[in-house]
């Protein structure tokens, strides 16, 4: 008995892996050059905003520390 | 490991012939229904189609990897860093630790930042989960949970309160609260059940909805008022190890990596699983969004990251260096998604640079693995969480 419900269980499971795959191969997709370009334009276009990348001075930046003033 | 080590025998009345015999629990569309053993094998017999066995159901599988494959390569005409062979070189980065949160009494294994990009949540493996001021270093709230290794630590979007998990397989949220009289632990709320250990947690775009992973092989979204689940995600073949939601613009999905060496993009409303991506070799430990939401890197044991493309639906980029032979623990990107911070076993910070491939900078300081790794909200800064019980600022 639990041979074959054990059975019942792998068609299941294969049938819903076939499902899947199915489902997987039917979506649209791009080509690489175009995704790549779409990845390279977003990064230049927010690269001005971005603080770890670009650097921003002390002052603008809570972590980093302040300079002390000197009094000349 | 998958969902049942053991079987349970439970007596009742079956949903379908009603009688009082020894039942199976079956699932039907995510639905769990108690069958007894004849009405299974009757159900299962009456769905197969003609010429339907085992074999043939493996061999049309095959034949659709097959063609997926061959989809995939067909749109494959170009390396992601040929493309970007034109982009600029970035410059000489220097990035000092400014920060180090010390109180945990052992392994910091998970950290959230708060929306006010300044305070912090980080569970350890002593059981201990402390909210950090990181201007000032201070401890804001500190509370023990019942269990160790507290993997899994995450702030509410309001920054009104934190959920955080582990060994003890439930995602739990405490509200966090000023008032000295109060006790935090007094408060809390479980949230998540699942059957094994607790390895990720996400509040969705509201206090109201927790997406919790589990090493039981599923993720699973809950409410956060009811203890309700909402949606079960089930498809990973073994411990699902990370997850991340996609940035809100993109709508309603989240990626997901396990130690089936697959991460698999998954539709939040229908519990369906969109893509699936297998090209790491080892337990992929870390996933995140590009900022777009067109693409996520994963960070695994195989000592590599990689670069997926949701609408080229393929890897477009490996990070990875023969001197570099210790896994990836945990991945993060800044701001405009050009450098892809990887925290790794070596102890060591590699900084990637996403579009031409190389690693721009190393840093060191920790002094035992990295274990997990954030951008802080606005971009100024990331804070790493390491095993040798501290938290790093890095800017």
């Amino acid at each position: 008995m639990l041979g074959k419900a054990a059975s019942c269980n792998h068609t299941s499971q294969g049938r819903r892996a076939v499902e899947q795959l199915r489902t997987e191969a039917r979506l649209e997709r791009m080509k690489v050059s175009k995704a790549a370009c779409e990845l390279l334009q977003y990064c230049r276009v927010h690269a001005q905003s971005d603080p770890l990348l670009t650097g921003v001075p002390a002052s603008a930046n809570p972590f980093k520390d302040k300079k002390t003033c000197s009094i000349l | 490991m998958c969902d049942q080590t053991f079987l349970a025998i439970v007596f009742g009345p079956c949903d379908k012939c009603s009688k009082e015999k020894p039942l199976r629990a079956i699932y039907i569309k995510s639905e769990q229904l108690n069958y007894c053993s004849l009405c299974v094998e009757m159900m299962a017999t009456e769905g197969l189609h003609e010429n339907e066995t085992l074999a043939s159901l493996k061999s049309e599988a095959d034949s659709l990897k097959g063609r997926l494959e061959e989809e995939r390569a067909k749109l494959h005409d170009v390396e992601l860093h040929q493309v970007a062979e034109r982009v600029e070189a970035l410059g000489q980065f220097v990035m000092k630790t400014r920060r180090t949160l010390k109180g945990h009494g052992n392994k910091v294994l998970c950290m959230d930042w708060c929306k006010d990009k300044r305070r912090i949540v980080s569970s350890s493996q002593d059981g201990k989960v402390i909210v950090w001021d990181s201007f000032t270093t201070n401890k804001e709230h500190a509370v023990t949970m019942p269990c160790t290794w507290v993997m899994a630590c995450a702030y509410a979007p309001s920054g009104c309160a934190i959920a955080c998990g582990g060994l003890d397989n439930k995602c739990s949220v405490y509200p966090l609260t000023f008032d000295k009289n109060e006790n935090m632990a007094a408060k809390k709320k479980s949230v998540a059940m699942h059957t094994n250990y607790l390895s990720a947690c996400s509040f969705t775009n509201s206090d109201m909805q927790i997406l919790t992973a589990s090493g039981d092989g599923t993720c699973a979204l809950w409410d956060v008022e009811s203890g309700q689940l909402l949606q079960s995600f089930h498809g990973h073949g073994a411990d699902v190890l990370c997850l991340d939601l996609a940035p809100s613009e993109t709508g309603n999905t989240f990626v997901s990596g396990g130690c089936d060496k697959k991460a698999m993009v998954w539709d939040m409303r229908s519990g369906q699983c969109i893509q699936s991506f297998e090209t790491h070799e080892s337990d992929i430990n870390s996933v995140r969004y590009y900022p777009s939401g067109d693409a996520f890197a994963s960070g695994s044991d195989d000592a590599t990251c990689r670069l997926y493309d949701l609408r080229a639906d393929r890897e477009v980029a490996i990070y990875s260096k023969e001197s570099i032979i210790f896994g990836a623990s945990s991945v993060d990107f800044s701001l405009s998604g050009r450098l892809l911070f990887g925290g790794y076993n070596d102890y060591t910070i590699n900084v990637w640079d996403v579009l031409k491939g190389s690693r721009v900078s190393i840093l060191f300081g920790h002094e035992n693995r990295v274990s997990t790794l954030r951008v802080s909200p606005d971009g100024t800064a990331f804070c790493s969480g390491s095993w040798d019980h501290t938290l790093r600022i890095w800017a």
